[in-house]
C-alpha cells in the first residue's frame, strides 16, 4: 500500500544512527538510490516503487499487507527481543538497511535510561526521533521508554517528541496505516504483540499509563510547568473519541482549566502580546485559554449542555486569536443546531463595541469565516422569528464581511448571503438568497471604534449586490489561480441561487430593476445616479453596454460574467472549468446562448483538459437542468458538443443519461427538439483526420486519435440506439393507439405516397426514421447493426403507416436492392458492403420474418372476420383460441425484439382487440399475463405504457415514467454519479486512468430518478437518499465511495481480462445494455453476429495517462520505471533469487533459481508465470518484486 | 476539514503525508492523482506559485517549494483560498526550519523538525497554528504566548 511512498524515505533511515549518522543521512535520495543499486539491483527495484503503479485492487493491497507483515514480524519481535535480531533476519534486503525500525526502537530504550547524557539527547533529538517520524505509526512497546523520558528528561527538545510519539501512539487505532502518520507502513502491533505470546505490548497495556501521566501533567497548575502542560493537553486529545472513559477526563481538565481562566477581567486589547508586551500572568492565562479551547475544539460537541456553549462563548472574548477562531468554529457549529441558545448565549457580544465585532477586525481568516457562518445561521434561523432585532445585529455584521480585505472571508460571506451554507439547502433559501443578495443594502453603523480606520466613502450605504459585483470583478483580475477559482465558484453559486429564484418565480422582481432603487437616500455614490439605461441595451451584449447600464443588476451582472468570460483564457484548466461552470449557471434559459456554446466548443478542443473535469462539467449540466428543465434543449445543444468534440473523454453513461432526462423533461412541445439536438450527432459529416488545427466550430465532430474515433463511434452507437429506443415516445406515436387501421396503410403500397402521407403525419418519427435509414447505410458495420435493430423497434411499436414503411426499407436492406439507389446519395464509408448488399441479412432475416408473420396474421384475420360476417356467423371457442395463440406467439415474438405492454400490444392490429378481449373474459385470462416479463418487472412497461396521461405535461411528469427511463437506460452508475454530484458528495480521489470508465452497478438507486423533475418537495430527500451532503455525514459519503471504487479501471491484476481497450466492451454491453438484456435477451440467438466482441483494441496508449512530464528532469530511476511498465508486451523474463513462500490465494510460490516471465509490477510486486506449474500446481501469480531478478 | 498534507519529490515519491479521515483505501487514489497532477502542470513552475484543483466537493492547492512539491487538500471551509493560507503557513515554516526553500536532501534531513511544525500547524484536520513565530515556540516546547521578553 503506502508501501511505495514509504521506500523512498529509505535513505534518511538507512543511516546508522551511532556511528556515521550525518554523512549517510544527507545522501539525497536519488544518489542513494544509484550508491544502493550497485549493491543489490533489488534494492533499487524496490526504491522506485513508484505509487502509479500502485493500484486499487484490495487483493493486491491485502498481498501488499500481508508482505509488509511479514517483514515486519521479524522487525518487531527483535525489537522486544533484542538478542534475537540476528537470528531472525533471514531476508536479505535487511541487511542493506543499517538502520531498521527495531535498531531505532533499541536506541531509543537505551537512550531513555540514559536521558539525562547530553549525548543521549543529541542522539534523540538528531537521529532517532527524526528517522522514526518516516514510520507510519509507533510501536506501542516504546511507550514505557518514552515515558521514562517524559519524567527524567529536562531536554525541551526531546520532550517535544516525547509528546508527539506519544501523541501517535494514542492515535493509532489499530489498524496499521490508519493514523494520520504516514510514511513507512508498519504492521499491527497489537496483533504482532499477540503473537509473541512472551513478552508482546499491546496498546491496551500502554494507553492507560500514557492517558494518566499526561492526565497528570495536564492538571498540573505549576506556571514553569504551562509550556509542557499545553503539550500534554493537545496529545490527550489524539485519544480516539470512542473512549468514553479518557473523553470524559479530557472534559473535565477543560473544563477546569477554563473555569479557572475563562472569565475575562479586562477587555481584550489587541496587539497586547506585541513587542511590549502584557504581564507574564495574563500571559500565562491566555496560553492557557490557548490550549484549552484547541482541545475543546477537537472533542465531539456537546450541544444540550450549557457548561459547553457558555465556555464557547467566553472564548471569544480570549486574547489569543486561535483561541478565538476556535471558539467561533465551536459556536457556528453549534448554532447549526440550536441557533437559539447560541444567540442568546452570545447576547450583548454582538453588539456594536462587542466581542464579536472586535472579530472583524481580528487577524485570523478563518476565525472571520466563522464568524460569516454563524452570522448567517443565526439571521437565517427560524427559531429567531420573534427576535427580528437580534437578526439584524447578526446580519449587519454579516453585511459588513463583505468589506472583508480577504477573498476567503469576503467569498465566504457571498456564499452566506446567497443561501449556501453546505449542499442541503432547498430551493427556496437559495431564492432567498439571490433576493437578498440584490435586494439589501448595507449600512455601516456609527460605532466609534470604526470610525478612524473606515474612509467616509464606504460608511455610506451600499447595496449588497453593487460590493459583491466590484468585489468579484476585481478577484477576476487577480493572479493567483486559487482566487480565480474561488470567485468563478462564487459566480457560480450565485446562478445558483439565481436559478432557484427564477424557478420559484422570483425573477420579476426583475433584474432590470435598478440595484440602487434606494435613490430616495440621499447617500449615494454619483456614479450610480448617472445613467439609467433601459435594460434592453444590455441584451445587446458586448463590452461597451456592459458599462451602459451598470446600475441595473442585469446590467451588473453583464459587466461582470464579461469579465468571467475572458477568465477563460486563464492557463490552468481547472479555473476555466470552474469559469465554464459559473458561465453554465448563469446562462438564463431565455438568452441567447451562441457565446457559451462557442466558449465551450474551443475550449473543448484543447486537449489539456482531463476527462474527470469535463465529466463534472457534464454533471454541472445535469445539475443546471434539474434546476430549470426549461432549460432542456440549451442543455443538449451544451452536451453535444462534448458529444462531438471529446467523445474519447466523457463519460458516456452520463451523458445518455442526460440526454433521456433532458428528453423527458422538454416536454410534449420540446420533444422533437430535444431528439433533434441528441441525433444531429449523426447528421455530422465524419471526423476528418488531422483536423485538430485550431478548428473550433460546433458543427465539426473532433477525433484525432484511434482512441476518440472509437469513443466517437460508440457515442454515435449509443445516438442510434437512443433514436431508435425513444423515437416513439418523442413522437408520441404507438401501434396501440394508432387511429389508422392497418388495413388503409396496406392500400397505399406506392412508396412515396406512404412517406408523404408518414411525413405530414408526425415529422418528429418521420425525421427519426429518415436518419436512421440512413445510418442503416451508410455507417460503420456496428451502426449498421444498431440501426437496423433500432428501425426494427421504431416499427414493432410504430403503426401505420410507418410499420410498413420500415419493413419495406428492411426488406430492401436484406435483399440489397435498393441499395445501389440509394447509395448514390450517401456518402459511403468504403466499405465493401458485400454480396447482400449491406452485410445485415443474417441481421434483418429474423425481424423481417417477426414483421411478415404479424402482416400474413393480420391478413388471415381480416379474412376470417370477412367470412365470419359474410355468414352472419359467432365466433367459436375454438376459432378465439387459435386467435388468441397468435396473438400471444407473436407478442412473445416481437417481445424478444423490443420492449412492448403486452396488455395493450395487438400483433393482429387494432381490429383483434374486440375478439381477444371476448375470449378473455371467457377464459378468465388476465390481461397482464405479461408479469414474467422482465420488463413489466422491472417497470419499463410503465415507459411506454402510457396509462398514465400525466406524462404528457411536462411539469407534472410522472415518476414512475422517469425512473422507469432510468431503469431502462441501464446505467445505473451513472444515476448514481449524478445523484452523487447534485448532492455535492465526493471526496474520494478521482480515477487518474483517462480511459472511461465502466463500473459496474453496485445498487439501484431510484430516489434520484423520482425526484429527478420534482422541483421541490422532493429535494430534501434526494439529499437524504443519497445522504451524503452535510459534513456530519461523512460516513455515508464514504460509503457510496467505496462502492465507487469497487469498479476502479484501475489495471486489474486478477481481471481475467487482458490489457484490451478497457473501456471498449463494457460501453458495447451499455449501449446496447437495457436492449440485449431486457425483454429481448433471447434476441443473441437470432442475430448472434451482433454479439461479436470488438476486436481486441490492444492501445497502445493504455499507459499513456501514466506518463510523467517530470520523469526526464527527475531521476532516471523512474523513467526505467515506465519502461517496465510499457513493456508488459514484450515478455519480460527474470530468476528468482530466494525461495518464496506464497501468502495467499493470489501469490505464487517460488524456488530459488526458477525462470519466470515477469508480466508486469504492481505495488512492489511482480506478476508472474512459471514455464511449469510448481509443486502446488499454480503457475502465475504475485511474487515480490525483490525476490526476482530480472534478465 | 484538511483531508491531506502530502509533501513529495518531483519524482513523484512521497516524502510525507499526512490524513485526516481518508479512508486508507483512498490514500492510494488520492496520492496517484495528485502525482499526475503535479507531473502535469508543474513543470517549470516558480517556487511557491501556486496552482489550484478541484474534484468535486474537494479542493486541491499544490505549489512547489525549492526540490519538493506540496500538495494540500481540503473540503468544507477548507476551500480553496483557505488552502492558500494553510499552504503559506506551511510553506513559511518549512523555509523556516530548513533556513531556506529546501532541496530535496535538505528536507529530509529537516526531516522531523517539519514533522513537529506540521504538527503544530494541523491539529486533528483542523488548521491550529498560522504564525511562524509561534511554531518556532512551540516545537521548542515554548508557551505559544511568550511570557518573556
Amino acid at each position: 500500500m503506502a508501501d511505495s511512498s514509504g521506500t523512498t524515505l529509505m535513505d534518511l533511515i538507512t543511516a546508522d544512527p551511532a556511528p556515521v549518522p550525518a554523512a549517510a543521512s544527507t545522501v539525497s535520495s536519488s544518489s542513494a538510490s544509484s550508491t544502493t543499486a550497485a549493491a543489490s539491483p533489488a534494492a533499487t527495484q524496490q526504491q522506485y516503487v513508484s505509487t502509479k503503479t500502485a493500484l486499487g485492487e484490495k487483493k493486491s493491497k491485502r498481498a501488499a499487507l500481508m508482505q509488509i507483515q511479514n517483514d515486519t514480524i521479524s522487525v518487531a519481535k527483535a525489537a522486544l527481543n533484542p538478542v534475537r535480531t540476528n537470528i531472525i533476519s533471514h531476508q536479505k534486503q535487511k541487511q542493506k538497511k543499517p538502520v531498521s525500525y527495531a535498531q531505532l526502537a533499541r536506541s531509543i530504550h537505551e537512550l531513555a535510561a540514559t536521558s539525562d547524557q547530553k549525548s543521549s539527547q543529541k542522539q534523540l533529538v538528531h537521529h532517532v526521533f527524526p528517522k522514526l517520524a518516516v514510520y507510519n505509526s509507533v510501536d506501542p512497546s516504546l511507550a514505557p521508554s518514552l515515558l521514562m523520558l517524559d519524567q527524567q528528561c529536562e531536554d525541551r527538545t526531546v520532550l517535544r517528541y516525547v509528546y508527539y510519539y506519544l501523541a501517535r501512539i494514542l492515535a493509532d487505532t489499530g489498524s496499521q496505516g490508519l493514523n494520520p502518520g504516514g510514511g513507512i507502513p508498519t504492521p499491527n502491533w497489537d496483533a504482532l504483540a499477540d503473537i509473541d505470546a512472551v513478552g508482546g505490548v499491546t496498546r491496551a497495556d500502554v494507553v492507560p499509563r500514557i492517558v494518566n501521566q499526561l492526565t497528570t501533567e495536564a492538571t498540573n497548575t505549576d506556571v514553569e510547568f504551562h509550556a509542557r502542560r499545553l503539550q500534554a493537553l493537545k496529545a490527550l486529545t489524539y485519544a480516539p473519541s470512542s473512549n468514553i472513559e479518557i473523553l470524559s477526563r479530557l472534559y473535565e481538565i477543560v473544563f477546569g482549566i477554563l473555569d479557572k481562566v475563562g472569565d475575562v477581567p479586562q477587555k481584550r486589547k489587541k496587539g497586547i502580546f506585541g513587542a511590549k508586551g502584557g504581564d507574564k500572568e495574563s500571559i500565562i492565562r491566555s496560553n492557557l485559554q490557548y490550549a484549552a479551547l484547541s482541545a475543546l475544539r477537537r472533542l465531539p460537541l456537546d450541544p444540550g449542555n450549557p457548561a459547553f456553549l457558555h465556555h464557547a462563548v467566553q472564548g471569544i472574548s480570549f486574547a489569543d486569536p486561535v483561541a478565538v477562531r476556535h471558539s467561533l468554529e465551536i459556536i457556528s457549529e453549534l448554532a447549526i443546531r440550536d441557533p437559539y441558545a447560541v444567540a442568546m448565549a452570545l447576547g450583548k457580544l454582538v453588539a456594536p463595541g462587542g466581542a464579536l465585532q472586535d472579530v472583524l477586525h481580528l487577524h485570523d481568516v478563518l476565525a472571520r469565516v466563522s464568524l460569516a457562518r454563524l452570522c448567517h445561521t443565526i439571521s437565517t434561523a427560524r427559531s429567531l422569528d420573534e427576535r427580528p432585532d437580534i437578526k439584524s445585529q447578526f446580519n449587519s455584521v454579516l453585511y459588513q464581511l463583505l468589506l472583508d480585505p480577504s477573498e476567503r472571508v469576503c467569498f465566504e460571506a457571498i456564499l452566506c448571503i446567497l443561501g449556501k451554507h453546505d449542499n442541503t439547502e432547498k430551493t427556496e433559501e437559495r431564492a432567498a438568497g439571490w433576493y437578498r443578495l440584490t435586494r439589501e443594502i448595507l449600512k455601516l453603523p456609527e460605532a466609534p471604534s470604526n470610525s478612524k480606520d473606515k474612509s467616509q466613502k464606504t460608511r455610506r450605504p451600499q447595496p449588497l449586490i453593487k460590493l459583491v459585483m466590484r468585489r468579484l470583478e476585481s478577484s477576476f483580475r487577480s493572479f493567483s489561480r486559487p482566487v480565480l477559482h474561488a470567485a468563478a465558484r462564487v459566480v457560480q453559486e450565485m446562478g445558483r441561487s439565481r436559478a432557484a429564484a427564477h424557478a420559484l418565480g422570483l425573477q420579476d422582481l426583475d433584474e432590470g430593476a435598478y440595484g440602487n432603487k434606494y435613490d430616495s437616500m440621499d447617500s449615494f455614490d454619483s456614479d450610480m445616479n448617472d445613467s439609467s439605461h433601459p435594460e434592453g441595451i444590455r441584451r445587446t451584449t458586448g463590452v461597451s453596454n456592459a458599462a451602459g447600464g451598470k446600475d441595473t443588476i442585469a446590467g451588473m451582472l453583464a459587466s461582470l460574467m464579461e469579465v468571467v468570460r475572458t477568465t477563460v483564457a486563464c492557463e490552468c484548466v481547472y479555473v476555466r472549468a470552474m469559469v465554464i461552470k459559473g458561465l453554465i449557471w448563469m446562462q438564463s434559459p431565455h438568452e441567447s446562448f451562441d457565446e457559451l456554446k462557442s466558449i465551450i466548443a474551443s475550449e473543448l478542443s484543447d486537449p489539456a483538459w482531463p476527462a474527470t473535469l469535463l465529466n463534472d462539467i457534464l454533471l454541472t449540466l445535469h445539475a443546471r437542468f434539474k434546476a430549470t428543465p426549461d432549460m432542456a434543449v440549451t442543455l443538449l445543444e451544451l452536451a453535444r458538443i462534448f458529444a462531438t468534440k471529446v467523445p474519447g473523454k466523457i463519460d458516456a453513461d452520463v451523458l445518455q443519461l442526460l440526454w433521456k432526462t433532458c428528453l423527458i423533461g422538454a416536454g410534449p412541445d420540446g420533444k422533437h427538439t430535444a431528439l433533434e439536438a441528441v441525433t444531429i450527432v449523426l447528421d455530422l459529416p465524419p471526423p476528418q483526420p488531422g483536423s485538430m488545427s485550431g478548428f473550433t466550430s460546433v458543427d465539426r465532430v473532433s477525433a484525432s486519435d484511434p482512441k476518440s474515433a472509437l469513443a466517437l463511434q460508440r457515442l454515435v452507437q449509443a445516438a442510434v440506439w437512443f433514436l431508435g429506443e425513444n423515437a416513439n415516445y418523442a413522437a408520441s406515436e404507438y401501434a396501440w393507439e394508432s387511429a389508422t387501421p392497418p388495413g388503409t396503410a396496406l392500400m397505399m403500397l406506392d412508396a412515396d405516397k406512404m412517406v408523404a402521407a408518414a411525413s405530414s403525419r408526425n415529422p418528429t418519427l418521420a425525421g427519426a426514421l429518415t436518419r436512421l435509414q440512413r445510418c442503416a447505410f451508410s455507417g460503420s458495420w456496428e451502426v449498421r447493426i444498431i440501426a437496423a435493430q433500432a428501425l426494427t423497434t421504431v416499427a414493432i411499436r410504430s403503426g401505420e403507416p410507418f410499420r410498413l414503411q420500415i419493413y419495406e426499407f428492411l426488406h430492401a436492406l436484406a435483399q440489397g436492392g435498393v441499395q445501389s439507389q440509394l447509395s448514390e446519395m450517401h456518402l459511403s464509408n468504403g466499405e465493401d458492403q458485400g454480396a447482400s448488399g449491406t452485410g445485415l441479412g443474417v441481421l434483418i432475416t429474423p425481424m423481417i420474418k417477426v414483421l411478415d408473420e404479424m402482416y400474413s396474421a393480420q391478413d388471415d384475420l381480416i379474412k376470417e372476420m370477412r367470412s365470419h360476417d359474410n355468414a352472419n356467423k359467432e365466433w367459436k371457442d375454438e376459432e378465439l383460441k387459435k386467435l388468441y395463440e397468435t396473438h400471444e406467439r407473436l407478442l412473445d415474438l416481437v417481445s424478444l425484439f423490443c420492449y412492448v405492454p403486452r396488455a395493450k400490444y395487438l400483433p393482429l392490429g387494432p381490429i383483434s382487440a374486440k375478439l381477444i378481449d371476448i375470449y378473455r373474459t371467457r377464459h378468465n385470462i388476465s390481461a397482464s399475463t405479461g408479469l414474467s416479463d422482465p420488463a413489466v418487472a422491472t417497470g419499463i412497461s410503465d415507459l411506454v405504457y402510457e396509462s398514465k396521461p400525466a406524462t404528457t405535461e411536462s411539469d407534472t411528469l410522472d415518476d414512475d415514467l422517469v425512473n422507469a427511463w432510468a431503469v431502462n437506460l441501464g446505467d445505473v452508475p451513472a444515476v448514481n454519479r449524478v445523484n452523487e454530484f447534485l448532492a455535492g458528495a465526493g471526496t474520494d480521489a478521482p480515477d487518474v486512468d483517462e480511459n472511461i470508465v465502466s463500473r459496474p452497478s453496485v445498487s439501484y438507486d431510484d430516489m434520484w430518478a423520482k425526484t429527478l423533475l420534482e422541483s421541490t418537495e422532493m429535494e430534501e430527500d434526494d439529499v437524504r437518499s443519497s445522504g451524503s451532503s452535510s459534513p456530519e455525514s461523512t460516513g455515508s459519503v464514504e460509503t457510496s465511495i467505496s462502492s465507487h471504487f469497487g469498479g476502479m479501471n484501475y489495471p486489474s491484476l486478477f481481471s481475467s481480462r487482458p490489457t484490451t481497450y478497457g473501456a471498449s466492451q463494457p460501453s458495447q454491453e451499455r449501449s446496447g445494455g437495457s436492449r440485449f438484456n431486457h425483454p429481448s435477451s433471447m434476441h443473441e440467438g437470432y442475430g448472434s453476429p451482433i454479439r461479436e466482441e470488438p476486436p481486441p483494441y490492444t492501445s497502445p496508449e493504455r499507459y499513456e495517462s501514466f506518463e510523467n512530464p517530470l520523469a526526464g528532469r527527475g531521476s532516471h530511476s523512474f523513467e526505467s520505471k515506465d519502461d517496465d511498465r510499457m513493456s508488459s508486451g514484450n515478455p519480460q523474463f527474470g530468476t528468482a533469487l530466494y525461495d518464496f513462500t506464497a501468502g495467499g490465494d493470489d501469490e505464487l510460490s517460488l524456488t530459488t533459481g526458477e525462470e519466470v516471465e515477469i508480466e508486469y509490477e504492481v505495488d512492489g510486486w511482480f506478476y508472474v508465470k512459471k514455464k511449469r506449474p510448481g509443486r502446488d500446481g499454480k503457475m502465475a501469480g504475485l511474487v515480490p518484486v525483490l525476490y526476482v531478478s530480472q534478465s | 476539514m484538511l483531508l491531506a498534507i502530502l509533501i513529495s519529490n518531483f519524482a513523484g515519491n512521497f516524502l510525507l503525508e499526512r490524513f485526516n479521515g481518508v479512508p486508507s483505501e483512498e490514500r492510494l487514489h488520492w496520492k496517484t492523482f495528485l502525482v499526475k497532477l503535479g507531473a502535469d502542470n508543474l513543470k517549470g513552475a516558480r517556487n511557491e506559485e501556486l496552482f489550484v484543483s478541484s474534484q468535486k466537493s474537494v479542493y486541491i492547492v499544490y505549489t512547489v517549494l525549492g526540490g519538493v512539491c506540496i500538495y494540500i487538500v481540503g473540503k468544507d471551509e477548507y476551500d480553496e483560498l483557505a488552502l492558500t493560507e494553510v499552504m503559506f503557513v506551511i510553506t513559511s515554516s518549512i523555509k523556516d526550519a530548513c533556513g531556506k526553500s529546501p532541496s530535496e536532501r535538505l528536507f529530509l534531513d529537516k526531516y522531523g523538525k517539519i514533522c513537529l511544525c506540521l504538527d503544530e500547524i494541523v491539529w486533528k484536520g483542523i488548521l491550529e497554528n498560522t504564525e511562524k513565530d509561534r511554531i518556532k515556540r512551540l516545537i521548542g516546547l515554548k508557551p505559544p504566548n511568550p511570557t518573556e521578553i
